[in-house]
């Protein structure tokens, strides 16, 4: 198969080290996840707590296709993540891998659109666009937020949406300074 | 069963759950996967967890569906289960099969190529290094008094440098052992997918067709 061609054992291991870097930092916060859930349920906003954080999860995505820069990155960056998150022992299971999957090609899809040619500040925003969009889709199917009222479904969307703009857009970003600061991503 | 059969079969049922509307198939699945971890000798420490586990969830979505939705008692039900559903058939393929398994099952029994499975493979035996990293990487942020938190670029900086001088490191250790990119490759253990793995994967399947659809379970 023709993707695969792009990848060197180097960009697999180093691609699979980063991933996993990030979902044991995913896992290093799913004690803050469960706290912000306890905090909120009382009023009833229990699920928010994952739009909250969902800039977090999401993470991996973007920063391996920007980083990388070869179709299928972001997927397969946090497909990996969520492996690692689910056999670490994340607390849901099979669903993090489907989660993992519906999110990489969330954040693919940005890139996608830009034809893999445009890595800026455009490109990155698009990404976490599209995330946003696929991945609350997603809960509208399997969390049924479908079910919410308007009002609420727009508040839990936007929460969302800034959420993945920090996280996965402007924090990335600054990651992806100091990575050409230190000029340590030569071309290999 | 062959772990990249089991774990396929978790995939779908977990995909097709989440469009369904039957918390009794959902109950059903859960206790399926409790009889399957019980037949195959699972510590009970940890089948134990797996209900305590989605509970947190369970409850926070039961009080939003409750107060924020009109939602009947039988949705909030199939949502409730459908999170039991979802951690209990997944444990059905991550606690009765190891990563490496699973990789190397991918690798001759679904055609993952074979730079992608020992890429793989080589990073996730670096999993305790790497959970050993980030607790370095903070502790000597802390020396210097800056505390790392998830959301500072240099944590992910320094986790980035890291991954890329011990993926140097890796990938020539693997080249100068003989493996070599994109060559076909001879295996000393061979993974089998015996017959019947694929009945039983197609009756199982099948089950809960007939389950979901031809059954007037609620």
């Amino acid at each position: 198969m023709n993707i695969f061609k792009a990848w060197h054992l180097r960009d697999i291991i180093t691609l699979a080290l980063i991933s996993i870097f990030f979902g044991v930092i995913y896992w290093v916060i799913i004690p803050l996840y469960n706290g912000l859930t306890i905090a909120l349920t009382p009023i009833g906003l229990g699920p928010a707590a994952n739009d909250i954080l969902m800039g977090v999860w999401v993470m991996a995505g973007p920063l391996a296709g920007y980083m990388f820069r070869i179709a299928g990155s972001a997927t397969l960056g946090e497909l990996l993540g969520s492996v690692v998150e689910m056999f670490l022992g994340g607390q849901w299971g099979a669903s993090t891998l489907i989660s993992g999957i519906v999110q990489g090609i969330g954040s693919e899809l940005g890139f996608t659109l830009t034809g893999y040619k445009l890595y800026n500040w455009f490109s990155l925003s698009l990404s976490v666009f599209t995330t946003t969009v696929v991945t609350f889709g997603w809960d509208m199917i399997r969390n049924g937020y479908n079910k919410y009222h308007i009002g609420l479904l727009l508040t839990l969307f936007l929460i969302r949406l800034v959420s993945t703009f920090f996280f996965s857009g402007v924090l990335v970003k600054l990651i992806m300074n100091l990575l050409e600061k230190s000029h340590i991503l030569a071309p290999r | 069963m062959n772990p990249s059969i089991k774990m396929l079969l978790a995939l779908l049922i977990a995909v097709e759950v989440s469009f369904t509307q039957s918390w009794s198939v959902n109950l059903i699945l859960v206790l399926g996967s409790l009889i399957w971890l019980i037949a195959v000798k699972v510590a009970p420490r940890k089948i134990g967890l797996l209900f305590l586990v989605p509970i947190l969830p369970a409850i926070a979505i039961t009080i939003s569906m409750y107060l924020w939705t009109d939602q009947s008692v039988h949705f909030i039900l199939v949502l409730v289960t459908r999170i039991f559903a979802y951690v209990f058939v997944g444990s059905v393929a991550t606690l009765t099969t190891t990563l490496q398994e699973l990789i190397l099952s991918l690798e001759q029994n679904a055609k993952l190529p074979s730079k992608f499975a020992y890429g793989f493979l080589g990073a996730f035996n670096l999993i305790p290094k790497i959970i050993n990293e980030v607790a370095i990487i903070r502790s000597a942020g802390r020396m210097r008094n800056q505390t790392m938190h998830f959301w500072s670029p240099s944590l992910y900086f320094k986790a980035i440098l890291a991954s890329l001088n011990w993926s140097e490191n890796l990938a020539e250790a693997m080249t100068s052992h003989g493996f070599v990119e994109d060559v076909r490759r001879t295996h000393y253990r061979i993974i089998h997918v015996p017959h019947h793995n694929y009945y039983e994967f197609g009756a199982i399947l099948v089950v809960l067709q007939l389950l979901l659809f031809a059954t007037p379970l609620p």
